[in-house]
């Protein structure tokens, strides 16, 4: 912990070192003078005049201090401060430099940009149990609400690890990586547990023929900062970037991508570590039915351990919105969106606690200047204005028809222009709750064919009111079919239902939300839809066979491949039998 | 100190709430017989009040900095001054007297801009002029501002403040002023001090300067009296007002119009601080302790102008020193 998270005031107040924003300052100034007025006149009552200049140095320390901070979030040195020496030109520079002059938007040599986070979130590395003596840790995910105790933890820094500690595993093995998933996808209890991220490498890239070869330890985010100075975009990926690409892809995941689907459609090829320690390259081409029993099985017969993937061109958006009713998406969806070459990201947020409007948000190619000042998104250290709306729409109906009618209208008011990858770089800590002890925001999604919708739509609103489901979004994607992987959630051309709610965490209200929670997977199957398993295993083994059909095959290439059941996990505990 | 909360007493006190002048001495004169040309609005006498303060002001100042230096200057209870003496004036003319816009616009101006310059002032002689002061003018630098101060005030009595040559003040600073000597900090920082106040008065001069002659047209600078014989004379305004005015009294005249007017008309005096403060046929408005010269007071008094020449001799036998006559 820095001096600064430790005493911040005092950092604020008496240290030169760093940068603050003109907010911080204007603020920091106030306090700095009402205090010296009140002390001022404090001394001055109770002794005499004289007494006063003991804080004189304090003051005049202080007033350095963050000036010397403000003028480094300029790029200036502290001794910019001697212009107050130049009469009246000096003076009133720097009031302009200190009050007014924005700070530069990249890190300096004195510093980061004030506010921001160094990096995206990140899960821990495992909880310690105190006073165990064993090397037994806690592994959970995001949401804190599944605690799988683990015999071990590693962390392979080489392939070559990696593959003797497969070869001489004598326990379960089960693999993670950013650990986003929200049902214990990445463990398995007193298995040995594998971190993946120090395997975060890229090993080959090709800005001419737009690809890259990572390793599955590497984050999204990564890949942004190496491909961005090259014009390159990812073609695939989810919303946020904090994800391991070897999450990703055993997730197999989607973004708001038009034209596209699930992630396996912008994998080239990847090099899997099979049960027995070999390491194979697969791909739609070459050993196909390892490839398609690799991408989005969750680690069911090998690890991934590097992959090649599609990028695109990192082209500037912009944003354009519309708002209409539920019925009246699906063919504005058609008409406007599916074949537009010009969409590139798209999106329909249909809003709670009625489920009867949907606000279309699509980011269009565009030559417009960007709105925003970097390339990138820029990460803050804490989102207190998204984290206030969060917890306000989750709060009653009036927090919801509040953002419905006055915050999103006028939030959609402005303009927003940026580049592909400054959309694809949001950090799962604009989602983070205070706290997530009492009460928690689970995510959960479910697919249906295109022509469902508006059918899928009615029942699922009518399962969240019945059962009076805080729902804070429903955000609507699309998907075309999946190329052919085992556990495809779109076998089909597909919209996807990514319902975030809030819930309590004690054991009534998790068997509450079970409930819910496989009737609103039996609207998703009488409607040949699917729901998706990254979250909580609620599902029954029924209603996981109806939604995964070619799950027997894995079952069997498992079998096969993986006979003792090294590689383990929530899925593999709760269905392989 | 005086920005700060602690007050000793206050800076103006009104003789009594809202109008204290009998209603029948604001009455405008229908039909002067001084030429329109020389005729002023009658409400002009209280507004010029808070203008000649400036003049006042500085004329205090020049008092206080022979014996002491800028820094214990009370700058805030000067500000305090403008402010509530502008606001008693303004409740004996209002309603009584067509609403003079530009005046109350120029008013407005410079009681802000020497508000600005007081505050300014305060502030900085609380945190950094105290660091260095010497109490008395030590330096030849405080000496320096003892002498500008009574300059300018002897320029203002008769011209407008921003035809001021600051410029050459602020060469004669820097020329002509001994870089050497002891109290080497005091030295420096009241030369930055000095070179900041010129430089911005200079600057800010020049502007004003520009703005008034587009807004105002020029100031006539005389004034039309009409003595009780109908005949009309013409004396000199502002300052000089008050002696010219007391030498026709003494000749046994007195007045039926001064600028057209024969409504009341103010006038200051500064009595001993014990005074009681009240004059025959004059009315007291407000009476402001005189901050840097304590045992004096400054007293407002109204007197309608056919009773001046009568107050003017009363307070002469009285031995009362007559600060100013508000020639409108």
């Amino acid at each position: 912990m820095t001096f600064k998270d430790k005493l911040p005031v005092s950092y604020l107040l008496f240290t030169t070192r760093g940068r603050i924003n003109r907010l911080t300052y204007w603020v920091a100034a106030l306090f700095i003078w009402s205090t010296f007025y009140v002390l001022y006149n404090l001394l001055n009552a109770a002794f005499t005049p004289a007494a006063t200049f003991i804080i004189y140095p304090l003051l005049f320390w202080a007033l350095f201090a963050t000036a010397a901070k403000r003028l480094h979030d300029t790029n200036k040195s502290a001794w910019w401060l001697a212009c107050l020496l130049v009469p009246v030109a000096g003076p009133l520079w720097l009031v302009w430099l200190l009050g007014f002059r924005k700070g530069t938007i990249y890190p300096n040599r004195f510093g980061t940009v004030p506010g921001a986070a160094a990096d995206y979130y990140k899960n821990d590395t495992g909880a310690l149990i105190p006073h165990l003596k064993t090397e037994e840790r806690l592994i959970n995910d995001v949401t804190q609400l599944n605690p799988v105790l683990v015999a071990q933890i590693v962390v392979p820094q080489t392939v070559e690890e990696l593959q003797q500690m497969v070869r001489t595993a004598t326990r379960p093995l089960s693999v993670g990586g950013g650990r986003f998933s929200m049902g214990g996808q990445t463990a398995s209890p007193q298995s040995i547990h594998i971190d993946m991220r120090a395997l975060n490498k890229v090993l080959a890239f090709s800005a001419e023929q737009k690809t890259i070869t990572v390793q599955a330890g590497a984050r999204w985010c990564d890949i942004q900062h190496y491909i961005d100075p090259h014009g390159l975009s990812i073609k695939i990926m989810q919303t946020y970037a904090n994800f391991t690409v070897g999450g990703a892809l055993s997730v197999n995941c989607h973004g708001r991508y038009i034209g596209l689907g699930p992630l396996i459609l912008s994998v080239r090829s990847l090099n899997v570590l099979l049960a027995n320690g070999d390491i194979i390259q697969v791909s739609p081409t070459e050993k196909s039915e390892i490839f398609y029993a690799c991408v989005g099985c969750y680690n069911a017969i090998a690890i991934i351990v590097n992959v090649t993937l599609d990028l695109e061109d990192n082209i500037a958006v912009k944003r354009q919105q519309v708002k209409m009713k539920g019925h009246a998406y699906k063919p504005y969806f058609f008409e406007n969106v599916r074949e537009n070459k010009d969409v590139i990201f798209h999106n329909g947020d249909i809003y709670p606690p009625f489920y009867k409007n949907i606000r279309a948000v699509s980011w269009v190619r565009t030559d417009e200047k960007p709105t925003e000042k970097t390339r990138l998104m820029p990460l803050a250290a804490a989102y207190p204005l998204e984290r206030y709306f969060m917890g306000a729409f989750s709060k009653n109906h009036f927090g919801k028809w509040r953002r419905e009618f006055i915050i999103d209208p006028l939030l959609y008011k402005f303009k927003k222009v940026h580049y592909r990858n400054y959309e694809a770089g949001y950090d799962v800590m604009e989602l983070e709750p205070a706290s997530r002890r009492q009460s928690t925001y689970v995510l959960q999604e479910y697919f249906v064919p295109v022509q469902k919708f508006d059918a899928f739509l009615a029942l699922m609103s009518e399962i969240f009111i019945r059962h009076n489901v805080n729902v804070i979004n429903v955000s609507i994607r699309h998907a075309k079919a999946d190329s052919g992987s085992l556990l495809a959630w779109a076998r089909e051309e597909v919209f996807a239902f990514v319902v975030y709610y809030k819930q309590n965490t004690d054991d009534a209200e998790k068997g509450r939300v079970a409930v819910w929670t496989r009737e609103l997977i039996d609207a998703a199957l009488s409607l040949d839809g699917a729901y998706y398993l990254p979250y909580q295993p609620h599902a029954t083994s029924e209603q996981f066979h109806r939604a995964y059909p070619r799950a027997k095959e894995l079952f069997t290439l498992k079998k096969e491949l993986d006979p003792t059941g090294k590689f383990r996990n929530v899925i593999w505990d709760t269905y392989y039998k | 100190m005086s920005i700060f909360f602690f007050k000793r007493q206050l800076s103006t006190i009104a003789a009594g709430k809202g109008l204290v002048i009998p209603k029948e001495w604001l009455v405008t004169n229908k039909n002067p017989v001084t030429p329109a040309k020389d005729v002023r609005p009658a409400d002009q006498t209280f507004l010029t009040f808070p203008e000649w303060f400036l003049v006042f002001s500085p004329e205090e100042q020049a008092n206080y900095f022979k014996q002491h230096t800028a820094t214990t200057f009370p700058y805030m209870r000067h500000t305090s001054q403008i402010w509530k003496s502008y606001r008693i004036v303004n409740k004996q003319i209002k309603g009584n007297f067509p609403t003079n816009w530009g005046y109350h616009f120029m008013i407005w101006v410079i009681g802000v801009s020497t508000t600005v310059e007081y505050t300014a002032k305060s502030l900085y002689e609380n945190i950094v002029g105290r660091l260095t002061d010497t109490g008395q003018p030590a330096t030849a630098e405080d000496q320096f501002n003892a002498k500008y101060t009574q300059d300018y005030v002897a320029f203002i009595k008769d011209l407008p403040w921003y035809q001021f040559d600051f410029k050459s003040r602020l060469k004669d600073l820097w020329k002509n002023t001994s870089l050497s000597g002891p109290h080497f900090f005091r030295k420096w920082e009241r030369r930055y001090m000095l070179t900041t106040e010129l430089a911005v008065k200079f600057i800010y001069g020049k502007l004003i300067g520009i703005g008034t002659k587009q807004v105002y047209e020029v100031a006539l600078l005389n004034t039309a009296v009409v003595l009780d014989d109908d005949s009309l004379h013409y004396l000199p305004r502002y300052d000089k007002f008050a002696a010219a005015a007391l030498e026709l009294a003494q000749q046994g005249h007195s007045f039926k119009e001064i600028a057209g007017n024969n409504s009341a008309i103010l006038l200051t005096v500064w009595v001993p601080a014990d005074h009681k403060t009240d004059f025959a046929n004059a009315q007291t408005v407000f009476i402001q302790p005189i901050t840097s010269y304590p045992t004096m007071k400054r007293v407002a008094i109204a007197t309608p102008v056919s009773a001046l020449s009568g107050v003017l001799l009363e307070l002469k036998k009285a031995g009362v020193q007559v600060e100013h006559v508000f020639d409108f």
